[in-house]
């Protein structure tokens, strides 16, 4: 076993256990805490696929700003405890439980049938992006990518206005 | 392919499978869980979870484009979860209360 | 001023009169509506008399001034004109009822003066003039109908006009129900003719008709005549329709002479004798005619026998002589018909508002076992009332006479008429001359019987003046159709200037031969000498030995009661038709309406009802229901798509 296989199972499995805590703890912090912990798996796993330029941005935006974010709000909020955690229907909880498992099955199930395909059409390890992928990223985001950039700058200006719109007192700093 | 094979080297496929059972464990979190905070984070981890197959398709395809598409898709994530976190807390204010299953003015 | 002018002004007068009144009927006092609505009447009459002067000054055979003012409907075949006609027949009817009529409304002025809707009756008064003279002018069918509804809304509305009593309002909708059934028998006969003609133009049918005349029962002539003539039963008061006349004297007075005797009742008379080359054509028409107004007169004359409320008598001797009008048309005697028909008008209307005189003399008593001895007490009303009195029971020179004893002597002697007809006429003269002479024996003659309480005054001068007014004519107006034989023997040998006037119109029988005046001579005077013997006993009876007709009715037991019970008819159509007919529909309410058609939409709304319900549940506000949905949905597209 090299060290990139070791790597990938144990970012793998670190990764998985934060997902689910996320989702099973009863506490809203400790469930920051884990995506939190799952995001910076994630980014692990993007250095692992060499994609560090994204790595990077993973850590800061969402392991750093929205987890924080979060966290900020959960303070806010001030919730001592949640009386019902997960959906009180028996019923549909239990086809929710399904449907899901049913998902999970149907998607691993598609993913390895179609691995073949992917084997042969040139998907070989030969074709594996080498080295530091910054600049390649950064070129095409400006060239063939730009109107999109450009519109999501807009969208974060317009993001940024509706969120303190929303989130304002009455009255703003004005308020008698 | 062999069990040895399936442990002893890392693949696509492996990858995926890893992102899809994130996806699932964020798909449960949304459709389970009753806090709509713990909702939206479950939400941010299905994200994350199609981020990680972009990634690894640019990785073993060979092309940028996926991680352009994963850079679009935290772009988007990280305004969801300002404008949802905003909205939540002017609910809040007004209801002190944050449990889905008392918003059920969608009712028919 | 034009025809068309004139026609305009003689047809909407009234109408206007009408909404003059009837928009202000809580303002206006007894005098100002009754002088708008009598003003109203007037004027038509003047433009009435107005057209028939220039009628008369035309030639003989184009005596006719036809008025057209719009093309009302026109669809293919069907083309109504809203036309107006006046011709020989018209000319007679409008003058007698725009004139009657405007005496009633004077007589109405003194008669209604004391009532709370004084203006609302007037304005009433007005819209069925409008309407009698719509179904008198129409030059066709449709429009005629128009009127004829129009009459009958106007009768509903004044028989219940105090509709507060309940038996009054009841006696309203009675008329209307029973002249319902007519007015549907007159729509299929006008389907008929529009079948068989291709118009519903009077002029029109009276020259397409075919010359030889119709034998069978189902030939389109026959039928067409014959429903018809239901649909006059219904208006005119005949067996098996005439229940509703008697009961509509619920109404005031003035409208129980106007509209129950002058005008509307004789509507069903002259829309036969509009159409009488086409009654010609259907002999069976005409004998089933002359049968049912024989028998009308005969069993109405003598129910009139045993009634003691004065205008009960008054209306069953109106369908006792509309029976005479129709048994005239029956024979063929078309012109007889009108001339009686003009006559009635003069002597009905005229002792109809005698009995209004006396009964608002009596203060509302209309019983005449609680009167007698009125002589005295109203001389002016009496004089008129012996004047009408004379008239009706045939008595020579008065109108009656000759108008009846025309019928008579055709009934008799037409080649459609037979000795039964004459029968039948006569012995409804006997009768009708024994309880007229009896009503006024009851009420003028003999002892008071009223209690000493009540006064008796004589009514004011604008009630008496259309009284004497109609006593006149009542008493002259028979000269205008003098029979030959009796114009023979009189100095300067008068014409029967009826006859003449009428000829261009009335289609006379074939075979008609020339007549012994012996014959002619020998049956009026037996008409005449029955009548006065009858006449005589009931004075004898009533005054000289007033215990006398009670033992005669004693004797008579059974059969006095089933007379009197007026033979049991409205019993027998509640029991034959109307009980079953409520019950039927009671069952058919129960059965099929509510049992079924109600319950079959019940249970389709249900299902609806339920089913939104039922989806209703699925959309139950709950976003992570919904996100299940599209969960359900994406695992449902995949498995599709992988087990392709």
């Amino acid at each position: 076993m090299s060290a990139d296989v070791f790597l990938f199972w144990f970012l793998a499995i670190l990764t998985l256990a934060g997902g689910l805590t996320t989702v099973l703890v009863t506490n809203p912090i400790y469930s920051a805490l884990s995506l939190a912990f799952t995001m910076i798996g994630v980014s692990a796993l993007f250095v692992s696929l060499n994609a560090y330029f994204l790595a990077g941005v993973q850590l800061i935006v969402y392991a750093g700003a929205v987890t924080v974010l979060f966290v900020m709000v959960l303070m806010m909020f001030d919730l001592k405890h949640e009386l019902i955690t997960f959906t009180r229907g028996k019923i549909s909880g239990l086809v929710k439980a399904g449907l899901v498992a049913l998902f999970a099955g149907l998607i691993v199930g598609s993913v390895l049938i179609t691995s073949d395909v992917f084997s042969k059409s040139g998907g070989a390890p030969e074709a594996v992006i080498g080295g530091d992928t910054t600049k390649a990223l950064g070129t095409i985001l400006f060239s063939k990518y730009i109107f999109g950039f450009e519109a999501l700058g807009v969208l974060l200006l317009i993001v940024a206005i509706g969120a303190v719109a929303l989130a304002r007192s009455k009255g703003g700093t004005h308020a008698k | 392919m062999q069990n040895s094979e399936l442990i002893g080297e890392i693949g696509l496929t492996h990858y995926l499978i890893l992102s899809a059972l994130l996806f699932v464990a964020g798909m449960a979190g949304v459709l389970l869980r009753r806090n709509a905070i713990v909702i939206l984070m479950s939400v941010e981890l299905m994200l994350n979870a199609v981020n990680l197959s972009f990634v690894a398709f640019s990785h073993y395809l060979g092309q940028m484009d996926g991680q352009v598409m994963v850079f679009f898709v935290m772009t988007i994530a990280a305004a969801e979860v300002s404008v949802g976190l905003a909205i939540l807390v002017s609910i809040f204010k007004r209801y002190k209360e944050i449990n889905v299953r008392f918003f059920e003015h969608l009712k028919g | 001023m034009s025809q068309q002018t004139l026609m305009a002004i003689l047809i909407f007068a009234p109408l206007v009169g009408f909404f003059i009144n009837g928009f202000r009927y809580k303002k206006h006092s007894a005098e100002v509506a009754g002088t708008i609505a009598t003003g109203a009447a007037v004027i038509s009459f003047i433009s009435a008399l107005l057209m028939v002067i220039d009628l008369i000054g035309l030639p003989a055979e184009e005596r006719r001034i036809s008025v057209q003012f719009f093309d009302w409907i026109t669809i293919e075949k069907l083309k109504v004109v809203a036309g107006f006609t006046i011709d020989q027949i018209s000319a007679i009817m409008v003058l007698v009822v725009t004139g009657v009529g405007s005496l009633i409304h004077l007589f109405s002025i003194g008669y209604m003066h004391h009532d709370e809707g004084v203006a609302k009756y007037f304005a009433y008064l007005n819209l069925f003039l409008f309407n009698m003279l719509l179904l008198i002018l129409g030059d066709n069918l449709l429009v005629m109908f128009v009127g004829w509804e129009g009459v009958g809304l106007c009768s509903y509305l004044l028989i219940g006009f105090w509709f507060t009593d309940k038996q009054k309002a009841t006696a309203g909708m009675k008329a209307f129900i029973t002249n319902r059934v007519g007015d549907a028998a007159f729509l299929l006969g006008m389907f008929v003719l529009f079948l068989t003609f291709g118009t519903l133009n009077f002029q029109e049918i009276n020259h397409l008709v075919p010359l030889t005349s119709e034998l069978t029962w189902l030939a389109p002539i026959t039928m067409g005549t014959l429903f018809l003539f239901i649909g006059a039963t219904g208006k005119s008061a005949q067996i098996p329709l005439y229940v509703w006349l008697p009961d509509a004297m619920a109404g005031p007075t003035p409208v129980s002479a106007l509209i129950h005797a002058a005008t509307m009742v004789t509507a069903g008379v002259y829309m036969i004798v509009r159409l009488n080359p086409l009654f010609m054509a259907a002999p069976n028409t005409m004998m089933i005619i002359a049968t049912i107004g024989g028998l009308t007169a005969v069993m109405a004359a003598s129910i009139g026998l045993t009634q003691w409320d004065i205008k009960k008598v008054l209306a069953y001797s109106t369908v006792s002589q509309l029976g005479y009008m129709f048994l005239a048309c029956g024979v063929g005697a078309f012109g007889a018909a009108l001339f009686h028909l003009m006559t009635h008008a003069f002597f009905k209307a005229l002792m109809f508002l005698g009995s209004g005189s006396v009964i608002h003399a009596m203060h509302e008593e209309q019983d005449i076992r609680k009167m007698g001895g009125l002589k005295k007490y109203l001389p002016h009303t009496y004089l008129t009332f012996l004047i009408g009195w004379l008239a009706i029971i045939g008595v020579p020179p008065f109108a009656g006479f000759f108008s009846k004893d025309e019928i008579l002597w055709q009934a008799f002697h037409s080649p459609r008429g037979h000795w039964v007809f004459w029968a039948m006429g006569a012995l409804g003269a006997v009768m009708t001359a024994f309880y007229m002479t009896r009503l006024m024996a009851l009420t003028f003659w003999g002892e008071s019987r009223f209690s000493k309480k009540i006064h008796p005054h004589e009514s004011p001068m604008i009630m008496l003046i259309p009284l004497f007014v109609l006593a006149i004519l009542s008493a002259i107006g028979g000269w205008i159709g003098i029979p030959h034989v009796i114009s023979e023997i009189l100095p300067g040998q008068p014409g029967n200037f009826l006859e003449t006037w009428l000829e261009p119109m009335i289609k006379t029988v074939p075979g008609t031969e020339h007549a012994e005046p012996s014959l002619e001579w020998g049956l009026m005077g037996i008409s005449v000498m029955l009548a006065a013997i009858s006449a005589m006993t009931a004075y004898h009876f009533y005054v000289k030995d007033p215990s006398k007709p009670k033992k005669i009715a004693a004797s008579l037991g059974k059969l006095y009661d089933v007379v009197y019970n007026k033979y049991y008819v409205d019993e027998g159509y509640f029991c034959g038709i109307i009980n079953p007919l409520v019950r039927l529909s009671k069952g058919i309410w129960f059965y099929i309406d509510v049992n079924f058609i109600d319950k079959t939409t019940y249970v389709i709304s249900d299902l609806v009802r339920g089913s939104g319900l039922f989806v209703r549940g699925i959309q139950n506000g709950n976003i992570q229901q919904y996100a299940m949905y599209i969960g359900l949905g994406v695992v449902a597209t995949m498995t599709y798509v992988l087990m392709r």
